[in-house]
């Protein structure tokens, strides 16, 4: 089927120019790495090879910073600098079942309502897009936290609920755009059957957006985590740097300004260097940048 | 008269938002949410007892009555008592919103104009240093966390170990001195995190908008660059624009103010919101979500009448 | 086009280059050609070959980044507008040289009133008053056939048709008296009885602004219609330059002969199939050592693939780059 092929070539001189100009865009490249590291720390973190003793008091209240305590340590005596390392398993955890889950229902969810665009089922997909934005983030938050009970994931799910509709809008336009395309109007016309369409033939032409989204909500996700911990609706169990930042409070107060300046640098660059990525990858995908 | 048909039109069309809204928040937060039968009774009630407290609250009708109650509470604008205060939730939140209004305002309105016109420098001198100065700060902005934000301006602004210019905590109207001592900080918060994002997204509305063929036109008259931008393109940019500004408002007013006011112990809606939360006061919450998709349904009526005032092909149908 | 007379326009060895992530891109490539006081020349060509920059260039509109005039010079009436500083020709712009494009939908401002485009290039270059502007305005709509001006002036874009928005750019152009109109592409866009029109209409108004227009367009016949002279572009050259008579019946260069054999004729016999020009433009990063047209020519030799032509002037108002053009005698 030759449109198949042309869809597919579209495709790979995407990603292969998408490659030859990240690899060419420095600041993307120092933010790759930059994120890589963090991976590194938080996987390092979830198998128990560093930051194991997060929770332990390991010194004397508010330490300054040395050898054993890099960051000092808190109130209690906890070694800041191994919270700090412990939290960003939390936060590459939030952030990659949020950005992967809402991305996933959005595109899905998106593509589904772009194919039917004008019927009921764009209707109520839009509705329900225009519905979720209505609600307000943290009262969201908050009442999902009541119905789940106060379920951990309460929160991932009121992510997930709130960040897929940006995704699903994106993906909708993109899709009213790509089926009126030869390739997709051929497919129709030899018979093949709706659902192949949108998985085989249009929802891998989507790709880019949902990696650059993914990214985008990564971002929201971490961001919005640092700020419900601190309100006391996010991480309850476990250790965040926004839990981190909400110990300081007191702290800071007292002017010990350890716990707040790592968790808050911490938190800086991984934003700054995620945001940075997502950027260089959007310009890398856009065909139409030079 | 063609207008106020088109506003009752509109208001209609927004009654299915409305009802969603109000639904998946009364479905999560009053049907799955909280018993609070036991709460309002003490130790060793008898089931007569029980029986009547789940009659007041509501427990012992089936779900779609309830819902329809909650729906005449928002038509009425009565959503009767606060669970944790007693006061009546309508009296609450009339009494809170001013506050919140005049700690936002200044904010919001500072932290788009001044975006607007960081992004018509940057775009003004698309690709110079200039440009990547401006971009690379909205970058930075970005990237700080709102709660860095505001603590990290408290302790600088407002702490003896900073420059202790302003009071740490609170709120007091009482004078245009107070009010200014205390809306400071906040308000210098605000600029700086939205800053980030606004400039952003309002830089790449008008390079859009530059390289339409009636950009290359005017510049084909002899239309000098400076009023090229703030007569032609600006006029051209209004529709995103007015929509980002209309749309954020209703979110700005709850939850923007939720950090803000609970950080600062100030008393606006956001506080009483976020009171509410932690308490799970089921009768400020629902006030405030239905309030909230009001707020919106209104919004999309305001930036459908702002479009036709900004774009003469924007009809209203 | 008489040679008494100073050409108005003098372009020399103009050489305009684009950056882009493929490398610079010479979009223009040494282009040289005079415009004389009222006379109408049709610059020609197919899409890509630079006549839409050459005319660009001309008011300093190449989009910068990532255009660039690197070389050349174009004088009109003895001001070099290359190195001119941006704020004088701002001031040519509109009033002096004139310019009107291809797609009168998006041309104009959608979210202004006609009358307020119009007033702001009379108010700046005219010192009008806006009242003034606004009359002369209207005068102006009247002038290029525009029904009830004085109504359709308080119009938007939108709300009149694409014949009616390519007469009120017209109107626009023309009401500071431009020395030089550079018309790319007016008619394009347009149904064919708009088109005849339109361009009845420039003719029209050039005779009584005593202006010279370059009609920038790929359509020959549009050539034949309305222009004195006729300039053939390919690939970033003039490959031929000639008055239109002997531009359409004797063609010198073979890639003119093509383009002419390829436009249907209706008194000559019926054929089954129009000529083509065989292959395909070559793109700008990968051009032939020799005669750019060589690898699509019928006449090329070895000279051809070795070094390129130059123009040459083969009468006072005719040039053609080519080593064996075609014979006078072939048409």
């Amino acid at each position: 089927m030759s449109g198949q092929s042309t869809a597919a070539i579209r495709r790979e001189g995407l990603w292969s120019k998408a490659v030859y100009k990240f690899s060419r865009d420095r600041a993307g490249l120092v933010s790759l790495a930059i994120v890589s590291i963090y991976t590194i720390v938080a996987l390092g973190a979830w198998g128990g090879l560093w930051a194991t003793e997060w929770a332990d008091v390991t010194g004397g209240k508010w330490m300054p910073v040395s050898s054993e305590h890099w960051f000092g340590t808190n109130i209690i005596g906890q070694d800041i600098f191994q919270r700090a390392l412990f939290s960003t398993r939390t936060t590459f955890e939030v952030g990659f079942v949020v950005a992967l889950l809402a991305t996933a229902v959005g595109a899905l969810l998106g593509a589904v309502a772009g194919f039917f665009s004008g019927s009921w089922i764009d209707e109520i997909a839009l509705w329900m897009m225009g519905v979720l934005d209505s609600i307000p983030f943290y009262l969201f938050v908050a009442a999902i936290a009541f119905a789940l009970q106060d379920n951990p994931y309460a929160m991932h799910v009121a992510m997930i609920a709130t960040f897929w509709t940006t995704v699903a809008r994106l993906v909708r336009g993109e899709v009213i755009k790509l089926k009126s395309l030869e390739y997709v109007e051929a497919a129709h016309a030899i018979g093949v059957p709706e659902i192949v369409i949108i998985f085989r033939h249009i929802l891998p032409n989507t790709f880019h957006i949902l990696l650059v989204q993914g990214t985008i909500t990564f971002v929201a996700a971490i961001k919005s985590e640092v700020i419900l911990s601190f309100l006391g609706l996010g991480v309850k169990e476990g250790m965040s740097w926004g839990l981190m930042i909400s110990e300081s409070t007191m702290e800071v107060m007292a002017g010990f300004f350890n716990n707040f300046l790592a968790a808050s640098a911490f938190l800086f660059v991984l934003v700054m260097a995620f945001n940075m990525f997502s950027d260089a990858l959007q310009d890398a995908l856009d065909p139409k940048k030079v | 008269m063609e207008t106020l048909q088109y506003i009752i039109r509109k208001l209609i069309t927004g009654i299915p938002l409305l009802l969603g809204v109000t639904f998946i928040s009364f479905m999560l937060m009053v049907y799955f949410g909280p018993d609070k039968t036991y709460e309002l009774l003490g130790k060793n009630a008898t089931q007569e007892q029980i029986d009547e407290i789940r009659h007041q609250l509501g427990y012992d009708q089936p779900f779609f009555i309830r819902y329809a109650d909650y729906l005449k509470e928002l038509v009425t604008l009565d959503f009767g008592h606060s669970d944790s205060t007693g006061e009546p939730v309508s009296g609450l939140l009339g009494r809170t919103m001013p506050i919140s209004l005049a700690l936002i305002i200044p904010g919001f309105v500072l932290g788009n104009l001044i975006a607007i016109i960081l992004a018509l420098t940057a775009a003004y001198h698309r690709g110079s240093w200039v440009d990547r100065l401006i971009m690379g700060f909205s970058v930075v902005g970005m990237s700080i966390s709102f709660l860095i934000v505001i603590i990290a301006f408290q302790i600088l602004l407002s702490s003896s170990y900073g420059l202790n210019l302003f009071p740490v905590r609170g709120w007091n109207m009482s004078t245009f001195g107070n009010y200014l001592s205390y809306v400071t900080v906040p308000t210098l918060a605000t600029v700086f995190v939205s800053l980030g994002y606004n400039t952003r997204f309002y830089r790449a509305v008008i390079v859009e908008e530059m390289t339409r063929d009636h950009v290359r036109t005017a510049r084909a008259f002899g239309v000098p660059p400076a009023r090229l931008f703030y007569k032609n393109i600006l006029k051209n940019c209004m529709i995103p624009i007015i929509t980002r500004v209309i749309f954020s408002i209703p979110l700005v007013v709850i939850s923007g103010s939720l950090l803000i006011e609970s950080y600062f112990g100030i008393p606006g809606v956001g506080k009483v919101t976020f009171d509410a939360i932690t308490t799970g006061d089921q009768p400020v919450l629902k006030a405030v979500v239905g309030m909230t998709a009001v707020l919106f349904v209104m919004a999309q009526l305001v930036t459908d009448i702002l479009y036709r005032a900004v774009d003469p092909r924007v009809t209203l149908k | 086009m008489s040679s008494d007379q100073q050409p108005l326009l003098r372009v020399r060895d103009l050489v305009v280059e684009f950056n882009t992530e493929a490398g610079v891109a010479r979009a223009i490539d040494g282009v040289s050609f005079d415009i004389y006081p009222n006379e109408t020349v049709g610059l020609v060509g197919e899409s890509g070959c630079g006549k839409t920059v050459t005319g660009l260039s001309i008011l300093g509109l190449i989009p910068s980044p990532p255009g660039k005039i690197v070389q050349g010079s174009i004088e009109f009436m003895g001001r070099d507008l290359v190195s001119l500083p941006e704020e004088e020709l701002r001031n040519i712009r509109g009033s002096e040289i004139s310019m009107i494009f291809q797609e009168p939908m998006t041309a104009l401002n959608p979210v202004f009133t006609i009358e307020n485009q119009m007033t702001d290039v009379l108010t700046r270059h005219q010192g009008l008053t806006r009242r003034q502007a606004g009359k002369a305005a209207i005068e102006m709509l009247d002038k290029v056939g525009i029904p009830i001006p004085e109504q359709r002036i308080k119009e938007y874009p939108h709300q009149l048709s694409g014949g009616m928005r390519q007469r009120v750019m017209i109107a626009m152009a023309l009401s500071c008296g431009p020395k030089l109109l550079v018309a790319d592409e007016p008619t394009t866009a347009l149904d064919v009885t708009t088109q005849a029109q339109v361009l009845e209409q420039i003719s029209l108004l050039q005779d009584e602004f005593h202006m010279a227009v370059i009609l920038v367009t790929h359509d020959l016949g549009v050539v034949a219609e309305t222009c004195d002279r006729g300039i053939v572009m390919y690939c970033g050259n003039i490959i031929e330059s000639a008055d239109i008579n002997s531009l359409f019946n004797h063609p010198r260069h073979p890639y003119t002969e093509g383009l002419l054999n390829s436009i249907p004729r209706l008194r000559e016999k019926k054929v089954d199939q129009l000529p083509i020009i065989p292959g395909r433009v070559p793109d700008l990063f990968h051009l032939p050592e020799g005669c750019r047209y060589g690898d699509r020519c019928n006449r090329v030799t070895d000279q051809c693939r070795q070094t390129a032509p130059l123009l040459q002037s083969v009468t006072e108002h005719t040039a053609v780059s080519c080593f064996h053009p075609v014979t006078q005698t072939s048409g």
